[in-house]
């Protein structure tokens, strides 16, 4: 059985994940919803870093550092970069519906927000 | 269902998922010893075969750059989303929210102290994303900290400066063409007789700003893509809430 | 042939660089030429894409981007592989961004014309999404697809059920996309590789709760996209606001590629995973989708919103799919490609029609819409022509489907298969046929209120519109006809066939991926089922007439043989489940992530 602290990131993006969630199924308010998808996303990227870690392994920037130091995983970092910030323009695109949504029904309450039901 | 329900019902299955991760990831390696061989070859190999001293950059606009263009199209397409979903309305009859007017600009103090900060921010990034393929940075970056720029104007004065600082059919026709471009390079090299997205210019020497090809020209176009893309989302909102006239003392 | 062709990235570039164009000169462009160029640039797909498969029936052919060919085990780029179901996915996604585009010239609202850029990403997404073999690469087309969907969902501002329906849509999607991600991570770090083959390679016959986990995470996600149950309750939402042709290039093609993934992950990297645990995964896999068909069909029949009621037959078609793909064998896969390709033009035809109806007569909902269509000949033609599609009744190409699967089914040991089909098929139909009968002849009584329908009552078109012009009706009518045309032509099946023995294999995906040469295969054919196929079909249709005609002429019955008017009112409650609230969207996708989870970890270990 590995030394939990070991796995202690992970369980971390676990539990951001389940936190996340829990603000999607009882939010109140259609702005919170969106930014409890910006948790899960941070959940995402805890897990990648975490994965892409190496005790000990400097940046890959060799910049300064010869090539072939021992450095962390570039690849996470690559996948995650781009995300961050397109990711935040899809949060704007989020808003932009809610803003509409409140424009034309006068609420941001989903429970007040009803006219899908059936 | 009424809330409390949900709450509950959550509670039961989100911890039985919450479990299942936990229970999974005792079978991760360790935290801390990657052992994957795909970032090592690269982060070797990365500097001679690009002359490229950031790996991660070369990763993002060389080796997987058909990604990157992917990822470009999904800011370019939220986008677009946003200005579609905040267009004006032909009639203004049919809005319900009341528009507000503009606000004065802050003192002069405020705003002579904001000019060095943005003199500075435009050169940071400037210096950003030029050295992307050296340092980290790059084109997502410096779009990000160049958007700011016209948001820091809008903070010191009101919208009617940052409105006459990004005409909006420039920052459009701007983001299009970054994003058009991006796609052009990889057709380009389809040209030349190479695969898709392929690294066709001269590399130049290790370390140099104009080194490693078509990374660092890739890089450009994503940073004026992104910059016009926030600037583009920025003026969308502001464009539905507040009205072009500022208000008579 | 192995050497990969030049044109192979097209079909994602040169609907992008048109996205890219008419965006950036937005606001000088009129209307028509806006709409001008989006057909110019889906006809230039759709040529492209042809090619390709004109290519890829020879043998299939990797291609690498930037050249960067595997380094002995090592993959270090990203990879397409032109096969024929792959590249013929990217053709019928073309064929129908082409009528949409050609639909929507129609429409007065293009959004300023951000509609056609939007749907060029669309289409791009969804070429790039069947061509790669990298998983990350996967999930950027999945995203672009799903943000580009968002935006062109909630097109319509001037509601406020638009406004909902997107945003039900986005929030369940992005945390299917979430869960891929999370999936990929997981299976990083246990293979270090992102390329579907040398993940697959590295994975090997490793049966840890670790990838037990990261598959069901994976599954997850796409089944979402896919609207199987519990992950459904987005789809008949975004279905009622959506304009039409977005409505068709969802339910057409979209729904579709979500199965399509689960199917090339499945046979490429958890190949040799389930060597041994078939039954355990089938069983998984088989109780989704009963269930997926028995909550679309169900609730299909108790719709009164023309949309929405597709929209359930829908999720119905597509647990059919899932039956296939729980199925596993190369002959089910067939079976299930062939269905894919029939329903897309099937539904795209019912939902142009349902469109053209909304253009007509102005609504969209059962009651109004009551005796209205009595003039509409040919629309009626064409609906009642999709309801024999939908049933799988001869001779449209849903049978020939409908074949392979229960062929495979049989050979399984699980018969039963088929008659949850003719279920699908007949339930659905019948909700069809109801409909056709109300408002083209106008048959028995018109329905009571119904809340639900009087959603999007907002017609599309200019009030001075009263013809139906034939860039409208065209569409709907080559859709239609299209799977009856391919059911007659001989010839090409055999091809798909031969394509899903090689897709099923993980042997030669690795061949292919790290030594270019292609590996052809051969499957034999389902020539002996065609004729019990067609009889189910048939009956389907019949049972189908006479259910609807016992929610029709339900005064005319006895009490207890009304079984379709019992059909629709007592299914009623069932409707709370489709709340409209997010928060209970989640909390579906919560217990069915959960219950997944749980069932992978627990029933497929060693």
């Amino acid at each position: 059985m590995p030394n939990a602290l070991h796995l202690f990131p992970y369980f971390v993006s676990g539990w951001l994940f389940f936190c996340g969630l829990y603000g999607l199924v009882t939010s109140r308010h259609l702005v919170h919803s969106v930014m409890c998808l910006a948790v899960l996303q941070s959940s995402t990227y805890t897990l990648l870093l975490g994965i892409g870690y190496r005790v000990g392994g400097a940046a890959p920037i060799f910049a300064d550092i010869p090539p072939g130091t021992v450095t962390v995983d570039p690849i996470v970092q690559a996948l995650m970069l781009t995300d961050v910030v397109v990711e935040a323009v899809v949060v704007a695109l989020l808003l932009a519906m809610v803003v509409k949504a409140h424009e034309k029904s006068g609420t941001v309450s989903p429970d007040e927000l009803r006219t899908l039901r059936g | 269902m009424r809330e409390k329900v949900r709450t509950r019902v959550f509670f039961i299955f989100g911890g039985i998922f919450l479990f299942f991760f936990c229970y999974s990831a005792i079978d991760l390696p360790p935290w801390g010893s990657y052992r994957g061989p795909y970032g090592d070859v690269i982060a070797r190999v990365s500097v001679y075969e690009r002359h490229a001293t950031d790996s991660v950059n070369a990763i993002n606009y060389d080796y997987r750059a058909f990604d990157t263009l992917g990822e470009e199209f999904i800011l370019f397409a939220a986008v677009l989303g946003v200005m579609m979903l905040l267009r004006r309305d032909e009639d203004e009859s049919t809005r319900d929210v009341v528009k507000v007017e503009d606000r004065h600009p802050l003192s002069t103090t405020v705003r002579a102290a904001a000019m060095p900060a943005i003199a500075l921010t435009v050169v940071f990034g400037f210096y950003i994303g030029l050295h992307g393929q050296l340092t980290p940075g790059g084109g997502f970056q410096a779009g990000v900290i160049l958007a700011s720029v016209p948001f820091l104007l809008y903070v010191c004065e009101n919208t009617e400066s940052f409105r006459r600082i990004t005409s909006h059919t420039t920052v459009e026709a701007i983001e299009a063409l970054g994003a058009g471009s991006y796609a052009l390079i990889g057709l380009a090299s389809l040209v030349l007789g190479m695969p898709f997205l392929s690294n066709f210019l001269p590399l130049g020497t290790t370390g140099g700003v104009f080194s490693s090809g078509t990374i660092a020209l890739i890089s450009a176009c994503i940073g004026l893509e992104v910059t016009a893309a926030f600037l583009l989302v920025g003026y969308a909102y502001l464009e539905e809430i507040i009205t072009g006239e500022i208000p008579e003392d | 042939m192995s050497a990969p062709s030049p044109l192979t990235p097209l079909p994602v570039a040169v609907p992008l660089v048109g996205a890219a164009l008419i965006a950036c000169f937005r606001k000088w462009l009129n209307r028509t030429m806006a709409d001008a160029l989006g057909v110019f640039f889906a006809v230039a797909t759709l040529a492209i894409s042809c090619s390709l498969l004109a290519r890829a029936v020879h043998g299939n052919s990797v291609y690498w981007f930037g050249n960067w060919v595997p380094r002995g085990a090592i993959v270090l780029g990203i990879g397409f592989v032109a096969d024929p179901i792959g590249v013929g996915l990217a053709v019928v996604a073309s064929t129908l961004t082409l009528f949409s585009l050609v639909y929507a010239w129609r429409l007065t609202d293009s959004g300023s014309n951000h509609f056609q850029p939007l749907i060029l990403i669309f289409l791009a997404a969804m070429c790039g999404f069947s061509l790669t073999v990298d998983v990350f690469n996967l999930f950027v087309f999945f995203e672009l697809m799903s943000t580009a969907a968002f935006a062109l969902c909630g097109l319509k501002t001037r509601e406020p059920a638009p406004l909902q329906g997107s945003f039900n849509f986005a929030v369940t999607n992005t945390i299917a996309a979430f869960l891929i991600l999370t999936s990929i991570g997981l299976l990083y770090s246990v293979t270090g590789a992102l390329n579907m083959a040398q993940i697959g390679l590295a994975l090997g016959t490793r049966h840890d709760p670790l990838v037990l986990f990261a598959f069901a995470l994976l599954i997850c996600g796409f089944f979402v996209k896919a609207a199987i149950v519990p992950f459904h309750l987005w789809l008949p939402d975004a279905h009622a606001v959506a304009p039409t042709p977005v409505c068709v290039l969802f339910s057409g093609m979209m729904v579709q590629l979500g199965l399509f993934a689960v199917a090339r992950l499945r046979f490429t990297i958890f190949a040799q995973t389930f060597a041994g645990h078939e039954a355990s995964l089938r069983l998984i896999l088989l109780s989704l989708g009963v269930a997926t068909v028995l909550v679309g069909g169900l609730m299909c029949y108790a719709e009164h919103h023309l949309k929405r009621m597709l929209a359930f037959s829908t999720i119905c078609h597509a647990g059919i799919m899932l039956l296939a793909l729980g199925l596993g064998t190369p002959l089910a896969l067939a079976g299930m490609f062939v269905y894919l390709l029939a329903h897309a033009f099937i539904k795209g035809g019912l939902f142009f029609t349902a469109g053209l109806l909304l253009h007509r007569l102005r609504a969209i909902g059962e009651r109004a819409l009551f005796a209205k269509g009595k003039e509409l000949r040919w629309t009626a033609a064409l609906w009642f022509l999709g309801a024999l599609g939908l049933a799988a009744a001869p001779p449209f190409l849903l049978m020939t489907g409908e074949a392979g699967i229960s062929k495979a089914a049989e050979e399984i040991g699980t018969p039963w298969i088929s008659c949850v089909c003719v279920f699908g098929g007949m339930i659905t139909a019948a909700a069809v046929l109801r409909i056709g009968m109300h408002t083209f002849f106008g048959w028995g009584s018109q329905p009571a209120t119904d809340e639900p329908a009087e959603v999007g009552e907002l017609p599309e078109t200019a009030k001075e519109d009263r013809r139906t012009y034939w860039y409208q009706f065209a569409p709907a009518a080559v859709c239609i006809l299209v799977p009856f045309a391919l059911a007659v032509i001989p010839g090409w099946q055999h091809v798909l066939r031969d394509a899903c023995a090689v897709f099923s294999s993980q042997a030669t995906m690795l061949h292919l991926v790290y030594t270019g040469a292609a590996v052809s295969g051969h499957l034999s054919g389902w020539q002996p089922a065609l004729k019990t196929s067609a009889l189910r079909g048939f009956s389907a249709f019949v049972l189908a007439a006479l259910l609807a005609s016992t929610s029709i002429f339900k005064l005319r019955l006895k009490r207890n043989m009304r079984f379709g008017a019992f059909l629709e009112s007592g299914l009623r409650p069932l409707r709370i489940f489709q709340s409209g609230h997010p928060g209970d969207y989640v909390l579906w996708l919560t217990i069915g992530l959960a219950s997944l989870s749980a069932a992978s970890v627990l029933l497929l270990r060693r």
